[in-house]
């Protein structure tokens, strides 16, 4: 389970997040939808405790990240806003090494990569260098290297983009399986027609603040509207999806 | 939180021994610093030791048949077809042979280029042979007028060289000693930018931050990496140096050169802090860049002050107490005085690994609270 609570962060002139609260359940995917510069990321990093909030807390398991921000980063995997790879190692080493440094060694270590390459169907490519793989293969090693050691919770920044249709599928599949075993999901995008297709529920940021937060049929029914994207639009109240 | 460090340091050792270019450059360094300075010894010592001859035109040679052949005997001679003459001229006057009758002083012209350095050593021989013959003639003469020749020779230089054979050779080998050095600063520089600004550049710095590892603990293996390959450079040019040393005649300078296997380990061990240093200080710079170009330049400008105060001490030989404590300085004064044969101060050794270990100890703790900030973290 993560939570934030009235989350605060200013860069020199601007002010990323204002008070930002929300909450994503266990067993359940939980979409953070927002224009861009909305504030997305700033707050997933807050989360895993690269960003030190001004004011307010960020929870992942009642564990305050800005405490104990090595206690956190056990329970979650992560899908950062950058995802480089290490060109020079293959896709199994370069799931393996994020293994063994969440403390999975040995055997316990191969089975737990062999698990997550079976999972993600990326035998094909689980042995090749990742210099020149391809968007989607990259995404699954990023992917497979979030999920190596099985975390509580996951937190995806704009997962889908770049992806193709295949991938996409991928990662939807994924998603679900891991919501089915009881995991927290929080995911990022500006993409709403994702987010309505994916989360069971949506919250939505606009300027560093939550305007809205429901099902995705709840808050059509709040604003009036028949489809989410206008729903979405007449939230955060502006046509371009930028404002300040 | 030990398997951690192995954990990384594996790693970025595999990451580092795949990138070919980079290992050969780290490694080349290391190799061909020695083998330079053989090549070069080998050139000095066939110009410095080799008395070869001397060709140059002799002006007027029918005139002083006597003064000819002492040239000669020096191994000055006449330029020929096959042997062409340098542009160095010796003329004999017409009047020769009269003006040493009556003893009267005879002009002999050297004509030559003095500004041509690579000649300068056969002019000197020509003077020197031209005194020579010269003060040979005074003695004669004042032997026939009933003096002894001691009368014009009132002091003598006695000749007496207290260098032994181990200091000579320090004395040219102290140069080899500056090439170890510089591959510990050298070898390990491309694995310390590619794990520091090349992780950023790749993006992949935000994402192994956030995992959870302490800080301190990735900052160390991954300056155990970088030091790892220094450290490897600096035991293959000590390793290299005898080897290519077999095949300079340093003997016919004079020079005993050997250095033992005891030796060798004694520099090795010696060289572990400095390794550590280097690489911890090129993280330090490098993780400051925004990518591995910047990294690069900044680091170039950085490791020039060891090298410059390497190069300075190795030329000026300044002598000074805290020297012998100082990173950089005590291992190379080590270094000197095991190819000098001269007893090494293990207290000054010992306490300059300790400085030097400090120094490494404060830098891990400044780059490990740059790797806290956001503002490096994201190059903000």
């Amino acid at each position: 389970m993560i939570t934030t609570q009235g989350l605060e962060k200013s860069y020199k002139d601007v002010k990323a997040l204002r008070g930002l609260s929300f909450e994503a359940k266990d067993g359940e995917i939980t979409g953070l939808l927002g224009p861009n510069g909305a504030g997305k990321t700033t707050c997933l990093r807050s989360i895993y405790g690269l960003i030190h909030a001004d004011q307010g807390t960020a929870m992942v398991d009642q564990i305050d990240a800005s405490q104990k921000p090595l206690e956190v980063r056990r329970r979650i995997g992560i899908f950062p806003d950058k995802f480089g790879l290490q060109e020079r190692l293959t896709a199994r080493e370069h799931i393996a090494y994020f293994a063994a440094l969440h403390g999975l060694h040995g055997k316990t270590g191969a089975e737990a990569v062999q698990k997550v390459i079976d999972d993600l169907g990326m035998q094909d490519i689980a042995d090749r260098k990742t210099a020149g793989f391809s968007q989607g293969q990259r995404m699954k090693v990023a992917l497979g290297q979030a999920i190596v050691h099985q975390p509580q919770n996951l937190i995806l920044d704009e997962p889908s983009r770049g992806l193709d249709v295949m991938s996409t599928r991928i990662l939807r599949e994924l998603l679900y399986s891991l919501r089915e075993q009881g995991r927290c999901i929080l995911f990022s995008s500006h993409v709403m027609q994702e987010v309505a297709a994916l989360c069971d529920r949506v919250v939505i940021m606009v300027a560093g603040q939550v305007v809205a937060e429901g099902t995705p049929q709840e808050l059509c029914e709040r604003t009036g509207q028949s489809s989410f994207e206008e729903a979405f639009v007449q939230l955060i109240g502006t046509e371009e999806g930028i404002m300040l | 939180m030990k398997s951690l460090f192995f954990t990384i340091w594996r790693k970025e050792m595999l990451d580092a021994i795949r990138d070919r270019r980079s290992l050969m450059a780290a490694m080349s360094y290391a190799f061909f610093g020695p083998v330079l300075m053989a090549v070069a010894f080998m050139a000095i010592i066939n110009d410095a030791v080799s008395e070869s001859d001397v060709y140059v035109n002799i002006e007027g040679a029918e005139y002083a048949p006597a003064f000819v052949d002492f040239l000669g005997s020096r191994r000055i001679f006449a330029g020929t077809e096959e042997n062409k003459a340098r542009d160095i001229d010796v003329i004999i006057p017409q009047d020769y042979q009269d003006k040493l009758a009556r003893a009267e002083m005879i002009n002999i012209v050297v004509r030559a280029d003095y500004s041509v350095r690579s000649e300068s050593s056969q002019r000197n021989r020509v003077e020197t042979a031209i005194r020579e013959y010269s003060s040979t003639i005074a003695a004669q003469r004042l032997t026939l007028r009933g003096i002894s020749a001691e009368v014009i020779r009132p002091l003598v230089v006695d000749k007496q060289d207290t260098a032994t054979k181990e200091s000579r050779a320090a004395l040219i080998l102290g140069t080899v000693m500056v090439f170890v050095l510089m591959a510990i600063f050298f070898s390990g520089m491309n694995v310390a930018i590619d794990t520091s600004a090349g992780e950023r550049e790749r993006n992949s710095l935000e994402f192994l931050l956030a995992q959870p590892i302490p800080t301190h603990w990735l900052v160390m293996a991954k300056a155990g990496a970088a030091a790892t390959f220094a450290f490897v450079g600096a035991v293959l040019s000590i390793l290299m140096i005898p080897l290519v040393f077999v095949f300079v005649p340093l003997e016919k300078l004079g020079i005993e050169f050997s250095l033992s296997a005891v030796s060798q380990a004694q520099m090795i061990v010696t060289l572990i802090p400095l390794a550590l240093l280097a690489s911890i200080l090129q993280l330090f710079v490098s993780f400051r860049a925004k990518s591995f170009k910047e990294a690069q330049t900044y680091i170039s400008l950085v490791m020039f002050i060891p090298v410059a105060v390497i190069f300075g001490i190795e030329f000026s030989r300044v002598e000074h107490p805290l020297l012998s404590v100082l990173p950089v300085t005590s291992q190379h004064q080590m270094l000197l005085n095991t190819i000098g044969g001269q007893a090494i101060n293990w207290l000054h050794v010992g306490v300059g690994g300790l400085v030097t270990l400090a120094l490494t100890a404060i830098l891990v703790w400044v780059v490990t609270r740059m790797l806290k900030s956001e503002k490096v973290i994201f190059g903000l």
